[in-house]
């Protein structure tokens, strides 16, 4: 470490939030031993920190006493902290010279009923805070200017809708389709349902519109070759069969759809003229042409299957029924099967529609994948269908005219190449993997990005209207506003160390790394979202994170976990574990088991990352040196980062440091990788109390050992 | 022990040594490396060889103190012994008539290029050398390089040329190059390869994944070049820059991050 101690005019700001850290804490004890911490030229305590009188306070003491660092002990960043942010602004320092702790839901709320070491621990807390203080930088959250102008890729319906809504609030809007006409799967079909409307005449006002609109550029038969930028301004190149065109535009909409997958090998498909797919049957609805007087609708073709394509494409049970329906209008006479494994008519109108076939006299028979029904060519070229109905335990042997095979919708090429474009990731079943399946339903990870129809994964088309209207709200947010606030939390390299290995680039799941003009890494301030996975990948040590870089997240971690010369230790013998908890997850977590009062030994110290993938050997093996007994890192659920795979990596070094922590002699077990969400706080309170236990068991680190003590000091003792 | 006979301070964190390593300094030729273990607890560095001189029994290498082993190697003086220096390892780059010749060399390996350039001038080549380095004070060797080629440019930023992407495309479209060498990091080589590829020129890049033997027995630095894996140690370190896996190589490089900066915090802290 540098021989810089960092600033000396830190304000510390102690909340009693009434009497929920006050019952517990003894605040003017705590005030007192503040005011110990070197550095720290100014303490006060308040009631209640956040009301408009402490925020005043805050104001005027950063004025009055020449304040260039504020802690403020109290509850929660993650609700608090842009409020008080704010205030420091105000007050002309820069916002990011503040640093919050929690020794309410951390500290107070959980240890209640161990009132001594609860107040030992906000001392440590506090100590914390301090030096990480000491050694922030202002940091600058840039804007940048965005585009009136979007891309939407795929002119089916969730795309022309989209596209109409974006054109409608007055952006320009390029619509991309590489087909020569539009309207996507829907232009296939005959009728849609439920209802059983006529799917051109569906289409027709869509499509009118877009054309009609001067707002929107429809470029048919054309493809995305390229992408590059971000949020704000995205160079697209469109290639429209040997012409390109280069168009910068402020958001992207994915709306590729999907294509029914062709069931080849399946049930004499291709080699019968009578088996046909569900397109095929619409096609032949459309132009009238005649229907035998049996007719086979074979469900779940090359779908929920035991591997491969495991997933149910959602919409082929309402197809089915729908042209069953039509069948038997057309002639009641008919007879017509549905033979299904799994039905799914779920909702009003599907239901409905289930019963008014069953009314009209569609018989549905049930099959299992074990016994699939089988197809055979009779000697006058008739089709045989064989399948044993599990319901009636019988055996049927039909003779169906036509054989309709209701398979499942798929990714296709175009957007298995788009995703390579955008650099967004798909999911095992190949569709576009959206950033949260419930929060952000319709976003990409990377921002400025965003999804919606069957591209995300197999709908209808209510359902696609639906997202192709969020998605243009979502899109609109930074078209309407002009600019976005980039991150200030972000990556930051030292040109100097850095030796282009491009570990960073390859490590980085939003591509925010680019390229100098001599091939050197740099970081893109607008694509990074400031994980810190890029400083844990870099293997010298080139790479930071700002608000958490090494240099300050290593004094805190020192702070919290070495006694201080003026404070007595209570339990010297007593192991300590310190918790590296990810913002978006177990530090969440650790507040809601606050909020549930869930106790859990207050030996437990939480340091708050961005990511469990920014958790370096670095740390780990500060908190060991500096007096943990034990360490955690926490990170979210495996498919559940924040960052797309930033606690995959985490698990990968925690392997690796196990190994290191064992050679060392120190033991591999006291270092524990915990994965869980926000909404575990249970999970997160049992945890700690588990892992504290074990470590407990393992007794106190000898922090005298060779695996702390370098040769130099070692031949210094001897001497 | 083979005794470091010269040592340089290079621009930031690359040292210059020559060691009296007799038996290498007589077979070495331009492509090839050393694999050098400092003490009896040495990690086994891979370094490419940027010189030889018989007349005085030394080898000369270039190295960059990035993690662990090599700043332990760089505390090493005059006089001081290096516990192994086997070589010369791997093959050497064949250096015959090609007419026009581009040499392109990022950060450490300056010498390398050089050595090689001047082997291949020594054949007939007419030789144009880039240097590439991250800014000014990282750039060596630039006037023995103006010297021993016809033409040598340095790329520092993006001044007019556009960088070095823009400095070699411009290159390649004007002269008729039969062949372009490159010797750098990963995503320089690489960019490099590309332009080449582009313009059909054939190029040699020269790759360095993770080596233990070097002689071929433990697979550690294979390499799928053409779709078949190949070793970098006795099948290269030179290969055909069009035909190199660049993606999987990426990848596998990345793949002892984890312990690399366990070593280095050690080694920081004097513990190892």
């Amino acid at each position: 470490m540098s021989g810089d101690a960092g600033s000396s005019r830190v304000g510390v700001f102690l909340c009693s939030c009434g009497t929920n850290i006050g019952g517990v804490i003894d605040i003017p004890r705590l005030a007192e031993s503040a005011r110990k911490i070197p550095g720290v030229i100014y303490v006060e305590a308040n009631l209640h920190t956040c009301s408009s009188e402490g925020i005043a306070h805050i104001k005027e003491a950063i004025r009055a006493h020449g304040l260039e660092r504020v802690v403020v002990a109290a509850c929660t960043p993650r609700t608090h902290e842009p409020l008080f942010m704010a205030a420091v602004e105000e007050a002309g320092l820069n916002r990011y010279l503040f640093q919050m702790v929690n020794i309410r839901e951390h500290d107070s709320w959980v240890h209640g009923r161990e009132r001594e070491s609860a107040n030992e621990k906000a001392e440590y807390l506090v100590r914390m805070a301090v030096a990480k203080a000491r050694f922030l930088e202002p940091e600058e959250e840039r804007e940048v200017e965005v585009a009136g102008s979007a891309l939407v890729v795929g002119a089916g319906v969730a795309g022309m809708t989209a596209a109409l809504n974006l054109a409608g609030k007055g952006f320009q809007v390029y619509l991309i389709e590489k087909e020569a006409q539009t309207g996507g799967l829907v232009g296939k079909l005959h009728t849609l349902f439920p209802g059983g409307r006529d799917a051109r005449e569906f289409l027709e006002p869509l499509v009118e519109a877009v054309k009609g609109s001067d707002m929107i550029q429809l470029h048919l038969g054309s493809k995305v070759a390229k992408v590059e930028g971000s949020i704000g301004s995205f160079a697209v190149t469109i290639q429209s069969g040997s012409n390109t065109l280069t168009a910068e535009v402020g958001a992207i909409i994915v709306a590729t759809g999907a294509e029914a997958l062709t069931p080849e090998g399946y049930y004499m498909y291709g080699s019968h003229g009578g088996v046909v797919t569900q397109l095929e049957l619409e096609e032949r609805l459309r132009l009238g042409s005649p229907i035998p007087p049996t007719v086979a609708f074979i469900q779940c073709v090359g779908s929920m299957e035991s591997r491969g394509r495991t997933y149910c494409s959602r919409v082929c049970c309402g197809v089915s029924l729908k042209n069953a329906v039509h069948l038997k209008r057309l002639d009641a006479s008919r007879e017509v099967y549905i033979l299904y494994r799994d039905l799914q008519a779920s909702g009003v109108e599907l239901e409905a529609l289930y019963r008014e076939a069953l009314e009209a006299g569609v018989k549905f028979v049930n099959y299992v994948p074990e016994e699939q029904p089988k197809v055979a060519v009779g000697a006058d070229n008739s089709l045989h269908l064989a399948v044993h109905d599990t319901l009636q335990g019988a055996s049927l042997d039909l003779q169906p005219g036509l054989v309709v095979l209701a398979t499942p919708l798929v990714q296709h090429d175009g957007g298995r190449e788009l995703a390579g474009a955008l650099r967004v990731p798909l999911t095992q079943d190949g569709f576009f993997l959206e950033a949260h399946p419930k929060m952000r339903p319709v976003d990409f990870a990377s921002d400025g990005i965003y999804l919606c129809g069957s591209a995300h994964s197999p709908k209808g088309v209510a359902e696609s209207i639906t997202q192709g209207l969020a998605a243009a709200s979502r899109a609109s947010i930074p078209l309407t506003r002009g600019v976005v606030k980039a991150e200030a939390v972000t990556a930051v390299l030292d040109p100097d160390k850095c030796v282009g290995c491009g570990a960073c680039a390859s490590g980085c799941a939003f591509d925010a790394i680019e390229w100098t003009p001599v091939g050197m890494p740099r970081v893109n301030e607008t694509s990074c979202k400031g994980c810190g996975v890029c400083a844990v990948e870099c293997p010298v040590g080139a790479m930071q994170l700002r608000y958490f870089k090494d240099t300050q997240l290593l004094p805190a971690v020192r702070a919290a976990l070495e006694p201080a010369p003026w404070a007595c230790e209570t339990h010297p013998e007593r192991p300590v574990v310190l918790v590296y908890a990810c913002r978006w997850c177990s530090y969440a977590a650790a507040d809601f088991a606050g909020v549930m009062r869930l106790e859990y030994p207050a030996n437990v110290r939480i340091v708050l990352v961005p990511c469990s993938g920014r958790v370096d050997f670095s740390h780990i093996y500060q908190g060991f040196s500096s007096g943990a007994d034990g360490v955690v890192v926490a990170g979210c659920l495996k498919g559940q980062c924040h960052y797309v795979d930033g606690n995959v990596l985490a698990e990968r070094r925690i392997e690796a440091a196990r190994k290191a922590l064992e050679v060392l002699g120190i033991g591999g077990e006291r270092l524990d990788m915990f994965f869980c969400s926000a909404g575990m706080p249970r999970d997160f309170a049992q945890h700690m109390r588990d892992f504290t236990g074990r470590v407990q068991g393992l007794g106190r680190v000898d922090r005298a050992a060779p695996a702390f003590t370098s040769p130099e000091s070692q031949d210094a003792e001897v001497r | 022990m083979y005794q470091v006979t010269e040592k340089r301070d290079v621009p930031p964190n690359i040292k210059m040594f020559k060691v009296r390593a007799p038996a290498v300094s007589r077979k070495a030729a331009p492509g090839q490396f050393v694999i050098v273990r400092t003490d009896e607890r040495g990690e086994r560095i891979p370094i490419t060889i940027a010189g030889a001189e018989p007349e005085e029994d030394t080898v000369t290498v270039y190295f960059a103190e990035v993690g662990a082993s090599t700043r332990d190697l760089g505390r090493l003086g005059e006089g001081d012994g290096i516990l192994n220096f086997s070589g010369p390892l791997g093959n050497a780059i064949p250096v015959k008539g090609y007419g026009e010749v581009l040499c392109v060399a990022g950060g450490v390996f300056q010498g390398v290029n050089l050595y090689l350039a001047k082997a291949l001038r020594g054949e007939g080549n007419r030789v144009t050398c880039v240097q590439v380095a991250k800014g000014m004070d990282h750039l060596f060797l630039v006037d023995e390089a103006r010297e021993a080629c016809d033409e040598s440019y340095a790329v520092v930023d993006d001044d007019e040329g556009g960088g070095l992407k823009g400095l070699v495309a411009r290159l390649l479209d004007e002269k008729k190059m039969s062949r372009v060498f490159t010797f750098g990091p990963v995503p320089m080589q690489r960019a490099v390869a590309e332009l080449a590829s582009a313009r059909g020129v054939p190029s040699s890049v020269n790759l360095y994944p993770v080596m233990v033997d070097g002689t071929g027995m433990c697979g550690a630095c294979r390499v799928t070049v053409g779709g078949a894996t190949r070793f970098a140690c006795i099948d290269g370190p030179e290969f055909d820059g069009a035909s190199v896996d660049f993606d999987e190589l990426t990848s596998r490089l990345r793949y002892y991050t984890p312990q690399e900066k366990i070593a280095m915090v050690l080694n920081e802290r004097g513990v190892i």
